[in-house]
């Protein structure tokens, strides 16, 4: 029996001092996996196949990890929304993982020109299970396409699940995302998406929650190729207990994107003393007519806002738990899938901003 | 002898970029062993512990890789790096006179004796290897103040002093250029500052490579004891040759209870030197380091002054510019660790590329879980002046604990065609609209250095400016 190997992964493309720790971060693999079970609901107008539809596309999580899930031999489950096809219902996948074991998956997903595809990956297991999941995505958007996608962690407290997507978008083409971190012993997450089209568009919501001894390790890269593109990266998080962090977030500007705009805000609240919160928000730029913008604010709420809560007659703890609730609820609400949003309100017993009509 | 000129009102590039002939001087063999180690000491005189901590350093540096995480030092090849050059000149002089012609031409054209008589408390000058001028005014000296050479300061009545500071805040272990330092150091100034004394008026350092394929490697140790008040002015220059210089000094500053020390750079040393310095600064209870950085020369930079943190309501401000023209790949910024309850931190700085120039903010800020109700700020805006340019910005934030605000933001972009349009319809050209508008981009750093700094700087913009249209 072969034994475990170490995979480094989310490495950034501009890395700094090593010292910090923070460049990238490795996982265990086993050699021994098998598919984790999915159940799918796929609405007639989307086609499935087996095959892979984008063998070169590059991920976020890099050329190690996306190696790991070529050679375990598990099947591309491929999804297509054909040229003009605009779909509104869901595609829901539900990875379902077993204890103890380790999976892995893949998934391509095409939206050709002029089509329009939604699409919800939802990750779970028991709130106790342990092993490892892997989960890789390939997106391919085509002229004037409009994906979104939904991608939910909730796997067990001993569970380490690696998220690994990657994408391009052609002109005018636009992409929509939301990440939402639930659960889950170490979850790394890595993106990357190439905008490659003028005028093509991403924007990315992330959510999580963190508690326990939960490690969450991310590293999102978003290159500007196509001129007159745009990103836009909003991350809210709430870290309590002994939980740590790290956000990598790149804004590649390269020669060539005239135009191109890309905004990032991160935005942290830390509950309990023993966190770690590590963030490093990195803007490259190469071409001149362009602009890009980082904000970030990690600690405590707002002081006024404190005041005011205060003076409703809410003491501090429920102020805390409240503005934390809300800013995961924010996020559920934003997600195009009621029956998901339901489910996911009922998980975290909340109510969710209803954003869609 | 050349015309005088002032440093402030006549600048242009053959100010910095004139060379004299360093054949009278004694060059120590290119490369680095023990033996050239060895001979340093030597000639320096060093006691038994300095001679030692450099053959320590020197094993650190042979067991240390090149970093791989900034600008490429390819070019920079040690074997052919002259490490110690001694100019033509006595050990260090008080009297201006006593320094030979050359040399004091030298500082004559880059304006230092004059500002020493304007606005200076005392000054120091460091020609190549060794410190050929030192000066501090009586009134100065009669409330205690000790600046200078750190050599001799290491010999005499403080040397338990130094040998209780020196390279304790960066050690050769921290990377390989610092183990560099420790091995080959040589010149630099020690600075002690007693206990309520507060200086009004700036001390000045400054730092001339002359000789060609050479190393400046001096140490600066300044301690600003509790209650007292500093201003230390840096500046660098060298001629351009076509082979590498480089400069890998050590800056090492202890800042005491409540007291303030203010550390201001201007380098614009030649485009073909590598910049590998290091800077760091501890600052105990309600103590504050300002540190006011303006980056215009070198081929490579890599310049991060970082601030310990370490008594409880200590507090620093990082202000700097960066100016990346044609050849050039300046990696700036900072680091702060909070390292104690109630400490802040404020990070400001302005970068600009043109012409093919790469300049990259990097910066960390850590804050320990003991530094309850902490807060750090860092701002950091970059101009691309044109397509063929480069501007990245890499700041790393660390919190570990609930109790602190931490706040960020960055922004990069061009200058804006509006406030072009507005400027030249008042009258101005575009060249002149453009120079304006940077000069404004930099001017947070500008209004914080004395009038004649902060023109000098102005100046050098301006000259960078020059030719960037059409």
């Amino acid at each position: 029996m072969s034994e475990n190997k170490i995979v480094k992964l989310n490495r950034m493309p501009a890395i700094t001092w090593y010292w910090l720790k923070m460049n990238e971060t490795s996982v265990e693999v086993s050699p021994e996996v098998k598919e984790a079970a999915v159940s799918a609901e796929v609405p007639a107008s989307i086609s499935v196949s087996g095959a892979a539809a984008l063998p070169e596309m590059l991920t976020g999580s890099g050329k190690a990890m996306s190696a790991v899930v070529d050679e375990s031999g598990v099947p591309v489950q491929t999804y297509t929304a054909a040229a003009g096809v605009k779909e509104e219902a869901p595609v829901r996948l539900h990875f379902s993982y077993e204890n103890g074991a380790e999976q892995v998956n893949a998934v391509d997903l095409v939206v050709e020109d002029n089509a329009e595809m939604t699409v919800v990956m939802n990750y779970t297991s028991d709130a106790e299970a342990a092993g490892n999941g892997i989960v890789r995505t390939r997106l391919n958007i085509g002229e004037n396409a409009l994906l979104k996608l939904v991608q939910i962690e909730r796997v067990g407290k001993e569970f380490t699940f690696v998220n690994d997507l990657g994408g391009q978008v052609a002109e005018s083409g636009n992409v929509e995302i939301i990440h939402l971190f639930l659960s889950g012993k170490k979850t790394c997450q890595g993106s990357r998406i190439d905008l490659i089209g003028k005028k093509s568009q991403m924007k990315l919501d992330i959510a999580y929650r963190l508690q326990g001894e939960d490690r969450l390790d991310m590293n999102y890269e978003i290159n500007h190729i196509g001129r007159k593109t745009e990103c836009e990266i909003a991350v809210n998080g709430v870290m309590r207990d002994h939980s740590a962090k790290v956000f990598r977030g790149t804004i590649d500007l390269r020669k060539g994107a005239c135009g191109a705009v890309g905004n990032e805000i991160e935005d942290v609240l830390l509950m309990d003393d023993d966190v770690r919160c590590e963030t490093i928000p990195v803007i490259l730029c190469s071409e001149e007519d362009v602009v890009g913008n980082h904000g970030a604010t990690i600690g405590r709420l707002d002081e006024d806002l404190m005041f005011y809560m205060e003076s409703r007659g809410m003491n501090k703890e429920e102020i805390y738990e409240m503005m934390a609730g809300a800013r995961i609820m924010a996020l559920v609400g934003k997600i195009p899938d009621a029956q998901t949003r339901e489910e996911l309100v009922a998980y975290l017993g909340g109510n969710a901003e209803d954003d869609e009509e | 002898m050349a015309k005088e000129k002032t440093y402030v009102e006549d600048i242009d590039r053959s100010m910095y970029d004139f060379r004299n002939e360093d054949e009278d001087a004694y060059r120590i063999e290119e490369g680095l062993t023990a033996e050239t180690v060895l001979e340093i000491s030597k000639e320096k005189n060093d006691p038994e512990w300095m001679r030692d901590f450099r053959l320590h350093s020197l094993e650190i540096y042979n067991k240390k890789e090149v970093p791989d995480w900034g600008p490429s030092i390819e070019g920079l090849d040690m074997d052919n790096i002259v490490t110690y050059v001694r100019p033509n000149a006595k050990r260090m002089v008080k009297d201006w006179e006593d320094v030979p012609e050359e040399i004091k031409d030298t500082f004559e054209r880059l304006g230092i004796p004059e500002a020493e008589r304007k606005s200076l408390a005392g000054v120091g000058a460091q020609y190549d290897s060794e410190l050929v001028y030192h000066n501090v005014k009586d009134e100065v000296a009669a409330q205690g103040v000790v600046y200078t050479d750190l050599e001799s300061a290491m010999r005499g009545e403080y040397a338990d002093m130094i040998r209780e500071h020196f390279m304790k805040l960066v050690p050769p272990t921290d990377h390989k250029f610092a183990a560099l330092h420790g091995a080959v150091w040589s010149g630099g100034s020690f600075v002690y500052v007693p206990k309520g004394v507060h200086l009004e008026i700036p001390l000045q350092s400054y730092f001339r490579l002359n000789a060609k394929g050479a190393g400046q490697f001096e140490h600066t140790l300044i301690i600003v004891d509790d209650d007292a008040y500093l201003h230390f002015i840096e500046g660098c220059s060298a001629p351009k040759y076509n082979v590498a210089n480089l400069h890998a000094g050590c800056v090492e500053l202890f800042v005491g209870k409540n007291a303030t020390l203010r550390y201001s750079t201007i380098e614009n040393w030649s485009k073909n030197m590598y910049n590998l310095n290091t800077k760091r600064a501890k600052v105990e209870e309600g103590g504050k380091i300002e540190w006011i950085s303006g980056s215009f020369g070198s081929h490579v930079s890599y310049l991060y002054p970082m601030s310990v943190l370490a008594g409880k309501g200590s507090r620093a401000e990082f202000t700097g510019v960066t100016f990346a023209g044609e050849g050039q790949n300046l990696d700036t910024g900072c680091k702060m660790l909070h390292a104690a309850p109630e400490t802040s931190s404020y990070v400001s700085t302005r970068s600009i590329s043109k012409s093919g120039g790469i300049s990259t903010f990097r910066s960390s800020v850590v804050i320990e879980n003991k530094a309850k109700n902490s807060k750090a700020a860092v701002s950091c805006q970059s101009l691309m002046l044109d397509d063929i340019s480069r501007s990245d910005t890499i700041p790393a934030m660390d919190v570990r604990t609930s109790q602190a605000d931490v706040g960020h933001e960055a922004k990069i972009g061009r200058i804006s065609d509006d406030a072009v349009f507005y400027l030249m319809s008042r009258g101005l050209s575009e060249e002149d609209a453009r120079a304006l508008i940077v000069s404004g981009f930099a001017d947070s750093v500008g209004k914080e250095l004395p009038l004649e700094y902060a023109v000098e700087m102005n100046n050098l913009i301006r000259l960078e400016m020059k030719g960037s249209i059409g």
